[in-house]
């Protein structure tokens, strides 16, 4: 496997811990205010508070895990989680 | 990309640390100094008089002028005069966004007062960077989030956090730059981890809206709705229908028995059978934050139609949360706790910021021109952004009292001000020897601070505090210059006392 130049893993690191953080905390919130058996108003703030750690989870999982493509991994889990927490917007998405 | 997990830490902890430290350490100075920010605002306004007088017969006086003035407006909204802030201030228009009028608590009557950004300047530049405003709050957001990854990294890379904890070396150069970042780091650990995490919770609906659009279809207004923040349905019919307005003195002191004390009111619909008078807590009165919170009471019967709402625990947890970062509770000896933890926050990052060319400097100096140039931009900027800042945050103080009164658009003239000294800073760092640019941005900062008891204000005890405190920071700065140039000249001079015996 060719090893790509550091100036580019870095830039993807960072891009992935600025985007695949986000996808993930959004996806987290979103689905654990589908989960939390709480009424809707406070579900979305209980759900929203633990974000910012879920955020910087990812930063710190960019930039310490050894394979550059494996940085992106938050943005792999973020898919089933928003799928969760918009279940039922896709199902009405595909009917 | 460093091999263990401590090192790439650690090199996600420098680099980080210094391409955002920049604006980190703005962020958080301007926010240590927004902890005064009505005291500020005070001094930056001499016209306005230190009075006692009672809230009761303010609202009257405010009510008589603007009965006078401002009859036929939609809405009168009135600021009392508080511990902090003694000014009675008046406006018409929605939410406190119309003309504004300062008037005399005692008199009634409109006095002139200059225009200023006040200290309200720092509290915005705190969240908003003096951008637009959710393009500044998303970038302020972002910054945020890098401090506390920042932190998190921090503690994983420093192995020996209780040993280090008890330890400084000063006069060591480079060792003591890192005791001290450690030391002041870890000392307040749990302030720097609390009011960066706060500070994101206030704005993190907008930051992550996942919940809103998930369950209520990114729908802001119906989450409000279910949060139960609907405001009283205004009857229409009755806005023509002329009425004569209740005493509010009485509305006032029920409103303080149940609230504590009152920051202001807004009567909707004045002179109206439709008025309504909105009586609003002083912010800190609690811990929890209180913003859009208020009693509803009919303007012509006084009859009581809404009261505050009891939060639930979750809405509640979130404005304790914003309640902390505010820091609006506890009066002055919370504010003052605040004030010293903001500045140790400071002090940590920009021990950081200088450790990171310290432990660079005599690598780099052997080093190849490209990366020289590089390295020195780094010093350039952590001249610029530390102590340039320092110069542009009292360079607004003396902006605002130095200019002249009657100047048109004085407001935004403050603001070219803060931003004018702040480049000059920049450049004066460009064009100086690193060490020099230091010494003469941190004495002129100094100086400034000192000579701030010379621009007037000293006629009351909060104006006199400002001063007493800017010269107390001064005297700091000053002997920070003092430390810069010793630590110059004192290795050459040994150097040369060596020779010295060398010769004899």
């Amino acid at each position: 496997m060719i090893k790509a130049p550091a100036w580019l893993q870095i830039l993807s690191r960072s891009c992935a811990a600025l985007l695949g953080g986000y996808a993930l905390s959004y996806a987290a919130s979103a689905c654990l205010a589908r989960i939390l058996p709480l009424a809707a108003a406070d579900a979305v703030i209980v759900a929203t508070l633990p974000a910012f750690i879920f955020y910087t989870a990812a930063i710190l999982w960019a930039f310490a895990c050894s394979d550059a493509l494996r940085a992106w991994a938050p943005l792999a889990v973020a898919v089933p989680l928003a799928l969760i927490g918009f279940w039922p917007q896709a199902l009405e998405w595909l009917a | 990309m460093k091999n263990t997990f401590t090192q790439s830490m650690a090199w996600l902890h420098t680099w980080a640390g210094l391409i955002f430290g920049w604006l980190l350490f703005a962020i958080f100075v301007t926010g240590t100094l927004a902890v005064f920010d009505k005291e500020l605002d005070h001094w930056m306004q001499p016209e306005i008089p230190a009075t006692e007088v009672p809230q009761a017969d303010a609202a009257r006086r405010a009510i008589a002028y603007l009965q006078a003035h401002e009859p036929q407006a939609g809405n009168w909204g009135i600021s009392l005069p508080s511990e902090r802030s003694p000014g009675l201030r008046v406006s018409t228009g929605e939410r406190r966004h119309g003309p504004t009028v300062q008037l005399d608590p005692r008199t009634g009557e409109a006095i002139e007062v200059r225009d200023s950004v006040g200290g309200n300047f720092f509290f915005r530049f705190h969240f908003t960077l003096d951008l637009p405003r959710n393009w500044g709050i998303f970038v302020v957001g972002a910054l945020a989030l890098v401090m506390l990854a920042a932190l998190v990294t921090g503690i994983v890379i420093h192995k020996k956090i209780f040993k280090e904890f008890f330890t400084f070396r000063p006069n060591k150069g480079q060792r003591s730059w890192l005791d001290f970042h450690n030391a002041s780091a870890v000392l307040l650990l749990p302030f720097h981890l609390m009011i960066t995490y706060t500070g994101l919770v206030i704005f993190m609906l907008i930051y992550i809206p996942a919940g809103v659009d998930a369950l209520f279809a990114g729908d802001n207004r119906a989450y409000f709705q279910a949060q139960g923040n609907t405001r009283l349905e205004q009857p229409r019919g009755l806005a023509r229908q002329p009425a004569a307005l209740v005493d509010v003195a009485p509305l006032l002191a029920q409103a303080e028995a149940r609230l504590g004390p009152i920051g202001g009111l807004n009567i909707r619909n004045p002179n109206t059978a439709a008025a309504r008078i909105e009586i609003r807590p002083g912010l800190g009165n609690r811990i929890a934050l209180g913003k859009g919170q208020a009693m509803v009471f009919d303007g012509v019967s006084g009859q009581l139609l809404g009261d505050v709402a009891e939060w639930r625990a979750a809405p509640l947890t979130q404005r304790v949360m914003a309640g902390l970062h505010f820091a609006q509770f506890g009066g002055y000896p919370m504010r003052w706790l605040y004030f010293v933890c903001g500045l140790v926050s400071c002090l940590m990052i920009a021990s950081g910021l200088v450790l990171f060319c310290v432990k660079r400097g005599r690598k780099y100096a052997s080093a190849e021109a490209s990366v020289r140039r590089w390295y020195r931009v780094a010093e350039v900027c952590n001249v610029g952004f530390v102590s340039g800042l320092l110069l542009a945050c009292v360079g607004l103080l003396w902006a605002s009292r130095v200019l002249p009164v009657e100047l048109a658009q004085r407001e935004s003239w403050e603001v070219r001000a803060f931003f004018g000294v702040w480049l000059l800073a920049l450049l004066h760092a460009g064009i100086r020897p690193v060490r020099r640019a230091w010494v003469e941005q941190l004495l002129l900062t100094a100086f400034l601070c000192i000579g701030l008891g010379a621009l007037g204000g000293l006629g009351d005890a909060m104006r006199l505090g400002v001063v007493a405190c800017a010269l107390v920071l001064g005297v700091l700065l000053g002997l920070l210059a003092w430390r810069v140039w010793q630590a110059q000249w004192v290795p050459q001079k040994a150097r040369a006392g060596r020779r010295m015996e060398a010769g004899a």
